[in-house]
């Protein structure tokens, strides 16, 4: 344990930028998902295909691939596009935090897509119904009936890809991103003790992975406060 | 953006070089792990907190900490002890591939065992019950009633696993192993064309990814050949 002395603040900073990676990227897989939910809900069949896309191809590749893709190939997108305007520009480098990100979104978010469209189908057609009869509107519906009984049914399968975004912020230390991972092999570079330096990666992890589990336990108690039991 | 095609046919091969590697980790990590799933659910079934509580624990260690934190402590990890470079595991986990197809089998047994015994907790109870009243014991109502039921049930969740696996086999490339990643990142290291060769190498995984779940489907077919669907 005296190898850990020392490290123990920079294991926290890392730490903090597993916290951040989790939270704007968790905005941004329930932005992708929803996106993919209403089109492939939407009755226009070209938006259809590319949401059917969208989930095939991001569902079938490989995390690591796609983050890697998404670091080498945006930064030379970029950069092509920046010498349109200014030939000066020589490289564009992107920060591995919102290539690694944005990757990781796009990813987690395919599998939302498929939660969020088995939710929206899940909304009781009665409840549907009856608000129409009360005269609410199809934004009101939205607002109201859709949405709170969507995230009732989407909370579990939710919470599990909330889980791989966290496992998955693991990944972008491969692109260089400085979190706990990173941290370790730095440690590991001075101390030449990797067991302990990557156990406690694992405990970090297991720690934010059981926070996730405890608050979607919580959400879902939250949720069914008004839920009536049928026997 | 220009694509540059003959970059594409000159690499594919040279990364389907590593398809082999990447099936055999796929294939014995696969097999390994279903055993491993099988035992822990026995455990978990068992009813004996001495076999329950470990193999609880061990389920929720393993599903809580990313994959690759899990292939960096048994490859760079064990070999800190002195004890494990001089018992006879050390000529497995000195070679990068066993310590890859021991991480993956640690981590798939972890999530099959859940699969497994979400398909042992839906099988109907009647049946059971009406096993009980044949006179079947417990060992034969496991076997006779249970195991075919379960399987059936666990196939579709099964079938998705296993595609995670062969997506996470891509993550032996980080621990030097040349599978089909670690040879498209030594490629893309040599002549930086990350679309040509990133983009062609998701096609190969997504094929591998339709293959898969078209043979499971084929397996289902099968297995629910005597089921009557209601219509």
């Amino acid at each position: 344990m005296e190898a850990l002395v020392g490290w123990w603040d920079d294991f926290f900073w890392g730490s903090k930028v597993v916290a951040e990676v989790f939270i704007s990227s968790l905005g941004l897989t329930i932005l992708f998902g929803l996106i993919g939910a209403a089109a492939k809900l939407s009755n226009s069949n070209i938006a259809k295909k590319f949401a059917g896309a969208y989930t095939v191809i991001f569902r079938g590749t490989p995390e690591i691939l796609v983050i890697l893709l998404f670091y080498f190939g945006l930064a030379l997108a970029l950069t092509s596009i920046a010498q349109v305007f200014d030939p000066d520009v020589k490289f564009i480098d992107i920060p591995p935090f919102w290539s690694g990100t944005i990757a990781i979104s796009i990813i987690v978010g395919s599998y939302a897509t498929e939660t969020f469209r088995g939710a929206f189908l899940g909304v009781n057609s009665g409840s549907v119904e009856a608000a129409h009869a009360l005269g609410l509107n199809k934004f009101q519906t939205f607002i109201y009936i859709r949405i709170p009984e969507m995230w009732r049914i989407a909370l579990p399968p939710f919470g599990n890809h909330m889980l791989s975004l966290v496992k998955d912020t693991a990944l972008i230390s491969v692109i260089g991103l400085n979190e706990t991972l990173f941290v370790a092999k730095q440690a590991i570079t001075v101390t030449g003790k990797p067991f302990t330096m990557y156990i406690v990666v694992g405990a970090i992890y297991l720690g934010f992975s059981s926070v996730i589990t405890l608050t979607v336990m919580g959400l879902e108690k939250f949720g069914e406060r008004t839920t009536v039991i049928s026997k | 953006m220009n694509i540059n095609f003959s970059l594409i046919i000159e690499s594919l091969p040279e990364m389907l070089m590593g398809f082999g590697i990447t099936l055999k980790l796929l294939f014995v990590s696969g097999f390994l792990g279903l055993i491993l799933a099988i035992t822990l659910l026995l455990m978990r079934l068992s009813g004996k907190f001495y076999l329950d509580w470990p193999a609880q624990v061990y389920i929720y260690v393993f599903r809580g900490t990313p994959i690759l934190v899990q292939i960096f402590i048994i490859y760079y990890g064990l070999p800190q002890f002195d004890t494990i470079r001089e018992s006879i595991f050390w000529p497995i986990l000195r070679e990068p591939t066993g310590c890859a197809i021991l991480a993956l089998t640690l981590n798939t047994g972890a999530y099959v065992s859940e699969i497994l015994r979400g398909g042992v907790l839906a099988v109907d109870r009647g049946l059971l019950e009406a096993a009980s009243a044949l006179g079947m014991s417990a060992r034969h109502k496991f076997i006779y009633i249970t195991t075919p039921i379960a399987t059936r049930i666990a196939l579709p969740a099964y079938s998705n696993d296993v595609v995670s696996l062969l997506k996470s086999t891509a993550l032996a490339s980080t621990i030097t192993i040349t599978d089909m990643t670690g040879i498209a990142r030594t490629i893309v290291s040599e002549t930086y064309a990350p679309y040509e060769i990133f983009i062609s190498l998701a096609i190969v995984y997504m094929i591998c990814t339709f293959g898969i779940q078209k043979l499971f489907g084929f397996f289902e077919k099968i297995l629910s050949r005597y089921t009557i669907r209601e219509a």
